[in-house]
């Protein structure tokens, strides 16, 4: 059984349609990550999937229970951890005191302390949350969402306004999570952090799922062009190069091929027949940004 | 390592107990009141810095219209009112209206505390923080020789009804309330100048156009039913059933208002 299942989800206020025939399942373990642009229906998607919000139309489980039935919803609340788009701490408290209290609606909560060096605040654990930083109260927001002990974690943009070092840092925790059997459902705008944490993505565009599959592998990123570029050898002319229209910019040679393999054998026997080094080759798939892009064109 | 799924029974689980719950949440929400002490001091301060003016501006002044007492005895049921309102009404919207946009109602509402136990203890804690109020006015002014309420039964009844009603209409302000920036001027403003009208500060003749009017609202109305219970003025009753049906027709209006407005997110987002 997966841990969450979505078929057909719709959900509208009105006549406006915020999800649409959305249908996509989050196996146990995985980590998975909805993508799209702002207003695409990511959150209303995640708070269905939280029981916060009722839907509309189509089928929802999430670990094995319907979110929107009032009788099992607090069963449901203890098994999942939830991390909120916006940051939501109460200011006065101390990490420490905030992190007890929600603990303590918790059967099996993990240790405050375990938390706390989780999310690498031992130093601030007796300072007031309106002392923290805006990186470091995000990060408190992550405690919150794993204080009890989850077996989903709902992170809606969960490293908006990190730092690097920040963001790095959330990466490790998600990791550390996922490979402890936690199951991760993650919104989030950036494609460096699909690649990093992701097993599997799908991308929402105007209220509707239009791509879906493994980040490596998503809208044909696995089987479609790849550039294939290197440095121009002295002496060579752009037209003595057996590539499909190759071009030349600041020394820089590029051209474009479904057939890399092909390409990379007459490239190569070509040079080694010459004598050219072919120095900084290299073969670059189309990125996930790329992809992305071409999936949401005409939002961007 | 994660707890194993069990099928779920119920809307209940093993582990925590909810009346447990309800002392912690409390705990926690006074926690947050005073942890604020610029916050706690100005809300439960408040009423005795003015009776502290009061009594030092109006001397052994003495009001004819409602029998000859002194003003300072004239003011104090009025200020147990005013604590009743601020911190049932005032404070409690504010609040409310912060956490939502802070996003705070939202967060406590995916928790598995059930919501009952979370309005519970905000009620609670709004209790603690008007008892605590009325207590002081007590006190204050019976350091000024003001006597206590004359008839405590129609007193007691006086202070739960206005706790119900200013509970439930600051509960249903705060859902009209659009964001956290508006939330204090327009609440306070409000507040404020009803108060005025109302007759904190100065008596209202019974029957002018000012009563006539102020007379629809609970505040006058609250303030006059404190007034009939600690002062015995002649031709009054302790006992103000007509000013409590008002404020408990208005209590009702309250929770009408936040069960069919409330939100537990942000109006922003």
């Amino acid at each position: 059984m997966p841990a969450v299942s979505v078929s057909h989800l719709a959900k509208s206020y009105g006549d406006m349609a915020a999800v649409k025939d959305v249908t996509f399942d989050v196996e146990k373990g995985e980590v998975f990550a909805l993508l799209g642009p702002n207003g695409a229906g990511k959150t209303t998607t995640i708070e269905i999937l939280e029981g916060f919000r009722d839907r509309s139309g189509g089928e929802v489980q999430t670990l094995g229970v319907d979110p929107s039935n009032r009788a099992t919803q607090r069963w449901l609340r203890t098994r999942i951890g939830v991390v909120l788009q916006e940051l939501a701490v109460e200011p006065f408290y101390s990490v420490r005191q905030v992190l007890t209290r929600n603990a303590g609606y918790y059967p099996s909560p993990r240790p405050v302390d375990e938390v706390i060096e989780l999310i690498g605040l031992q130093e601030k654990a007796d300072q007031r949350v309106k002392k923290l930083s805006g990186g470091q109260q995000r990060r408190l927001d992550v405690g919150l969402g794993i204080i009890g002990n989850p077996e989903l974690l709902f992170l809606d943009e969960p490293t908006t306004g990190l730092d690097p070092s920040g963001r790095r840092a959330s990466w490790d925790l998600i990791r550390q999570l996922a490979a402890s059997g936690t199951t991760v459902l993650l919104t989030t705008h950036y494609m460096d952090e699909v690649e990093a944490l992701a097993d599997k993505v799908a991308v929402l565009f105007k209220s509707e799922i239009v791509a879906s599959g493994t980040p490596t592998s998503i809208g044909g990123r696995d089987s479609g062009i790849v550039t294939i570029q290197f440095r121009l050898p002295e002496g060579v002319s752009v037209s003595d190069i057996p590539a499909p229209s190759p071009t030349v910019e600041l020394g820089i040679v590029r051209t474009s091929t479904d057939d890399e393999l092909k390409v990379l054998h007459e490239l190569t026997g070509w040079a080694i027949d010459r004598g050219y080094a072919l120095p900084g080759l290299a073969v670059t798939r189309v990125s996930l940004e790329d992809i992305y892009l071409s999936l949401t064109r005409d939002e961007q | 390592m994660n707890t194993t799924a069990s099928t779920p029974t119920g809307g209940s689980f093993q582990g925590v107990n909810d009346f447990k719950l309800i002392g912690r949440q409390v705990h926690y929400e006074q926690l947050s009141f005073w942890l604020n002490p610029l916050g706690a001091i100005f809300t439960i301060g408040f009423s005795t810095v003015f009776l502290l003016i009061f009594e030092s501006t109006s001397g052994k002044s003495t009001i004819k219209a409602l029998g000859g007492i002194k003003l300072i005895q004239y003011y104090v049921p009025g200020f147990v009112a005013y604590g009743i309102m601020s911190s049932c009404f005032s404070v409690l919207s504010i609040t409310i209206v912060n956490r939502r946009e802070m996003g705070l109602l939202k967060r406590l509402r995916l928790s598995p505390a059930p919501t009952w136990i979370l309005m519970s203890a905000v009620f609670i804690n709004t209790m603690i923080v008007c008892v605590i109020q009325i207590v002081l006015m007590l006190v204050v002014g019976r350091a000024f020789g003001v006597h206590g309420p004359a008839n405590w039964v129609p007193f007691l009844l006086a202070v739960v009804i206005g706790m119900f009603c200013f509970t439930a209409l600051g509960m249903g302000v705060s859902t009209v309330v659009p964001n956290a920036d508006a939330a204090g001027p327009v609440i306070n403003i409000v507040f404020f100048v009803v108060l005025a009208f109302s007759g904190l500060y100065y008596p209202i003749t019974p029957g002018s156009t000012l009563a006539n009017i102020t007379d629809y609202l609970p505040v006058r109305r609250l303030i006059v039913s404190m007034q009939d219970s600690f002062n015995n003025i002649p031709g009054t009753s302790p006992w103000a059933w007509h000013d409590l049906g008002v404020i408990a027709v208005w209590g009702a209006v309250g929770v009408y208002l936040t069960l069919r407005r409330w939100q537990w997110a942000p109006r922003r987002g």
